[in-house]
């Protein structure tokens, strides 16, 4: 009878390689990933240039007279210093023409503005003028005083050695564009999921197929492989795709300078590992719920929740920055998308791999037992 | 020999008040079909007709009673069983996407028919059905008629022993329906043993060595058809079943 799983995969491979709507499917997401991951990295950059420009956030109005070690200090940090008078600077600001201003009163200093880039860029160069400014200010009292300033401003050195261990520009896309594979898996797999199942018996032709002298088993597992196969093919291109878009992008972008994006062999062998893992597991779900349904559209609806839980989780892990563990490697999506992120991190722990493995091989066993039970029951053709 | 006995099939069904109520679609349907014999099944629609047939092609589950195949039950040789027979319905629908061979071939392989005469089997069937001009084209491309012989031909595949046609010219034309009724007779004359359901009462008076006439459930009248008739009082099945349900012809 192994003989009739290869015939009812043969039937639904050929079906689901003849339908157009399915392979639209299968390569739609796979081809917005470049898309996507140089999309978002032209973002990052032009945010990058933004920041580094100091042009775009350096006009400051100062609502009284600067005196000339007060213009000096802010010449030297490229600021452009307009004096005027309060009416005139908040005049100013509401054109745009500059990017704060700032008050007086005795010896406190307000900062004006409103909550915009580019006032938040200006005022943190305003911090660094008025920390300048006090640290002149307190070297002129201590030597009034006779002291030497040397001595007590600079009594203790400070100095920076943090090593970077990881590019924030290269970790975000990565981390995303390996959560957009996972939607592409999820997306491929609910289309020929659906019309194996749901499509089938609202086409007629399931009664036909009940009728071959083919047990239920068989006809559940050759279905499974099926979505499970175009499905993995997809999470392949995708996975191609997300390689070459991120070494075009590491090439192409600034922001990924020192960084090299390029998976290694073993990396790759895990993401494939993953993928084929994750095929499976959407698979095996999709046809779960979509057998339940009468029609396709039923159907359909039916899958909605599971497309949003699929990578809900994933956008929860990468927010709170969720790092991987025994327990949370056998929990069904967020493992997935886990283990793509050490993947990318080259941090990949191999009992985390067989724990999600099993916890997936387990899941699987359960659903399709639960399909295969449904197909043996005439409540699959007449639900009503 | 197929024997069917006492054969009950429950449904629950939801009345005007939307309160489930129970309901036998066929209740307690006894009788034997030897081969080579036509077995008509008759009634109007929703006399239960399509369920019977259905259980006996093993696509429902009997509530109660017993169907076997020379001795086999569905219990115990659902696979066996299912090798023995064909099914075929007005309402069969098959694979759009696949051409006439490839359907013929997939069907070969299921029914595992020995691999060395499968393109000999296939060729005989499409000279018999006359479907050469349309061997490799798409099933969806195919008109109603030439569905219906692929149909056929599906069926003939694995050379079965017993046929299950419901309604199986049902909507056709009369070119068409004379393609099935050829079929039938055809196949009788190789001894395969054939239940035909219909509600055309004259195409199975001329075609079926033996009808069961059914209403709401149950059987009303077996016989041959010059039995019914002549017990009936009648010159026609049709007259026959409105003389038997106590109606008249204008109520049908």
């Amino acid at each position: 009878m192994k003989n009739n799983i290869f015939n009812i995969l043969k039937k639904e491979i050929r079906e689901m390689f003849r339908d157009k709507k399915s392979l639209s499917m299968m390569l739609i997401i796979p081809v917005m990933i470049p898309v996507l991951v140089i999309g978002m990295s032209t973002l990052f950059e032009m945010q990058m240039d933004k920041s580094s420009n100091i042009e775009d956030y350096n006009k400051i109005g100062f609502a009284y007279e600067l005196s000339e070690t007060e213009t000096e200090i802010a010449k030297n940090l490229g600021i452009i210093a307009i004096s005027n008078d309060l009416e005139s600077l908040q005049e100013s600001y509401k054109m745009g023409n500059i990017n704060l201003y700032i008050t007086k009163d005795n010896n406190t200093y307000i900062i004006n503005g409103n909550d915009n880039e580019s006032t938040a860029l200006a005022s943190t160069l305003a911090e660094s003028y008025f920390s300048k400014y006090k640290e002149y200010l307190q070297a002129e009292y201590l030597k009034e005083n006779k002291i030497n300033s040397d001595e007590v401003i600079n009594i203790i050195t400070l100095k920076e050695n943090i090593e970077t261990s990881e590019n924030f520009f290269a970790s975000y896309i990565t981390n995303y564009a390996f959560l957009f594979i996972i939607m592409a898996i999820t997306i491929s797999a609910t289309y020929p999921a659906t019309d194996t199942t749901a499509g089938e018996k609202e086409r007629g032709t399931l009664e036909t197929l009940l009728t071959f002298p083919i047990k239920s088993k068989d006809i559940i597992i050759g279905k499974f492989l099926s979505v499970s196969i175009s499905s993995a093919i997809t999470g392949a291109i995708s996975l191609i795709f997300t390689v070459i878009a991120l070494l075009i992008s590491n090439d192409m972008f600034e922001i990924y300078e020192g960084v090299n994006l390029m998976l290694s062999p073993l990396s790759f062998v895990y993401a494939i590992i993953v993928i084929i893992a994750y095929s499976f597991l959407i698979s095996g779900l999709c046809i779960a719920i979509a057998s339940k349904s009468k029609t396709f559209k039923e159907a359909q609806s039916a899958l909605t929740p599971l497309t949003f839980i699929s990578f809900f989780p994933g956008f929860i892990a990468f927010m709170i920055e969720i790092k991987t563990s025994a327990l949370l490697s056998i929990i069904p999506f967020l493992n997935f998308t886990l283990l793509f992120t050490d993947i990318t991190n080259h941090t990949v722990n191999y009992v985390n791999i067989i724990l999600m493995f099993i916890s997936t091989i387990i899941i699987i066993s359960i659903v399709l037992y639960t399909i295969i039970k449904q197909y043996k029951s005439e409540k699959i053709l007449f639900t009503n | 020999m197929l024997k069917i006995k006492d054969i009950k099939k429950k449904f629950i069904r939801y009345n005007s008040k939307k309160q489930k109520e129970e309901f036998y679609a066929d209740n307690g349907i006894t009788f034997n079909a030897k081969e080579g014999e036509i077995i008509g099944i008759l009634g109007p629609n929703g006399a239960g007709k399509t369920t019977l047939l259905r259980m006996i092609a093993g696509i429902l589950e009997p509530t109660e009673g017993t169907i076997s195949f020379d001795g086999m039950t569905y219990e115990k040789d659902e696979i066996k069983i299912k090798k023995e027979i064909a099914y075929l319905s007005g309402n069969t629908k098959i694979y759009q996407s696949l051409t006439t061979y490839e359907l013929l071939k997939m069907c070969c392989d299921i029914y595992e028919v020995d691999k060395n005469i499968v393109e000999e089997r296939i060729n005989k069937i499409v000279e018999t059905l006359n479907m050469k001009d349309f061997l490799h084209n798409k099933i969806e491309k195919l008109s109603t008629g030439q569905t219906q012989r692929v149909n056929i031909a599906r069926c003939l595949v694995h050379d079965p022993k017993y046929y299950i046609l419901d309604e199986a010219t049902s909507g056709l034309d009369i070119i068409s329906s004379q393609i099935i009724l050829d079929f039938i007779k055809r196949e009788k004359k190789l001894g395969k043993t054939i239940l035909y359901s219909t509600h055309y009462m004259e195409e199975a008076e001329n075609i079926c060595d033996y009808v069961i006439m059914i209403n709401k459930g149950v059987v009303i009248k077996e016989g041959t058809s010059e039995q019914i008739k002549k017990d009936t009082k009648t010159t026609n099945l049709r007259d026959a079943f409105f003389a038997l349900i106590g109606g008249t012809r204008n109520e049908e």
